[in-house]
């Protein structure tokens, strides 16, 4: 038991820097492709609350939602959001890694206005099923 | 009386010679004590290391970290593949090549790679490439 604490200790700091270090590479990349031109929009990563529905067995506690917020002073169109969130969604590198770092959210949002597209994103990847003591 | 002295002396330092000796003997054991749990921890962190890194679900996690991900293709991705892709099935379309079975085949290939991957701009580009080789898609 104590082990097992330990290991949980052990692995919510290592996690903890994980999403950190994720969520800082994806806001360079994106603040470097505005500067350079590539992207005519900035996008920024951050936590969010996310939905308790969309929960699986990597789910953070708290804060489960992935979100992207793309700064361009206006309101996005339904198919703008789509566009960015199936770019992300298609990377199954990237989505593997947000469901292991507690993630099951994805919300992407302009800064303006007060919609904004959300997925579950365990559909997008085969999760095997693991036993309760593992 | 210094006779009485001298014995008095020297039984005292056999007294405390005796009590050093006990003293060292007991922190000895302390000391050992102290070492052998020392190991007993060593191992069972060790084996509970071992142990843990063997599950199933440990092993899912370690491996989905391992892999890299490419975030300058994403941003990219986002908001240039659109009009790649959709230069590409036009110019790759398997009807354009109705002829030439040869021709046909290779752009049902690329066709379907194009498609698999409409969110990549990288490996579009890739395609592109190929296609221009393959087909010559940039000649009127």
């Amino acid at each position: 038991m104590f082990d097992n604490a330990w290991n949980n200790i052990l692995d919510w700091f290592r996690d903890r820097s994980e999403r950190a270090k994720l969520l800082r590479s994806f806001n360079e990349s994106a603040r470097a492709a505005f500067v350079a031109g590539i992207a005519p929009t900035l996008l920024k990563a951050s936590i969010s609350k996310g939905d308790s529905a969309y929960r699986h067995q990597f789910s953070n506690w708290l804060n489960t939602g992935f979100r992207i917020q793309a700064f361009t002073g206006r309101v996005l169109a339904k198919e703008e959001l789509v566009r960015i969130g199936k770019v992300i969604l298609d990377d199954s590198v990237l989505v593997r890694r947000l469901i292991v770092l507690g993630w099951d959210t994805l919300e992407i949002h302009g800064d303006a206005g007060t919609y904004g597209c959300r997925w579950q994103l365990k559909d997008f990847i085969p999760l095997p099923k693991f036993n309760g003591d593992e | 009386m210094n006779d009485t002295l001298i014995q008095k002396g020297v039984a005292l330092a056999g007294q405390t010679v005796s009590q050093e000796a006990g003293n060292s003997l007991f922190l000895n054991w302390w000391m050992w004590l102290a070492f052998v749990e020392f190991i007993i921890i060593i191992f069972l962190l060790f084996k509970k290391r071992v142990k843990s890194e063997g599950t199933a679900k440990r092993r899912f996690k370690k491996e989905a970290l391992g892999q890299e991900v490419d975030f300058d293709n994403i941003i990219d991705s986002s908001f240039n593949s659109a009009h790649l892709y959709d230069e590409l099935k036009v110019k790759c379309h398997p009807d354009r090549f109705p002829t030439d079975m040869k021709k046909n085949a290779i752009a049902v290939g690329l066709f379907q790679e194009i498609s698999k991957n409409r969110n990549n701009i990288k490996r579009l580009l890739e395609l592109k490439e190929e296609a221009i080789q393959k087909l010559n898609i940039n000649q009127p």
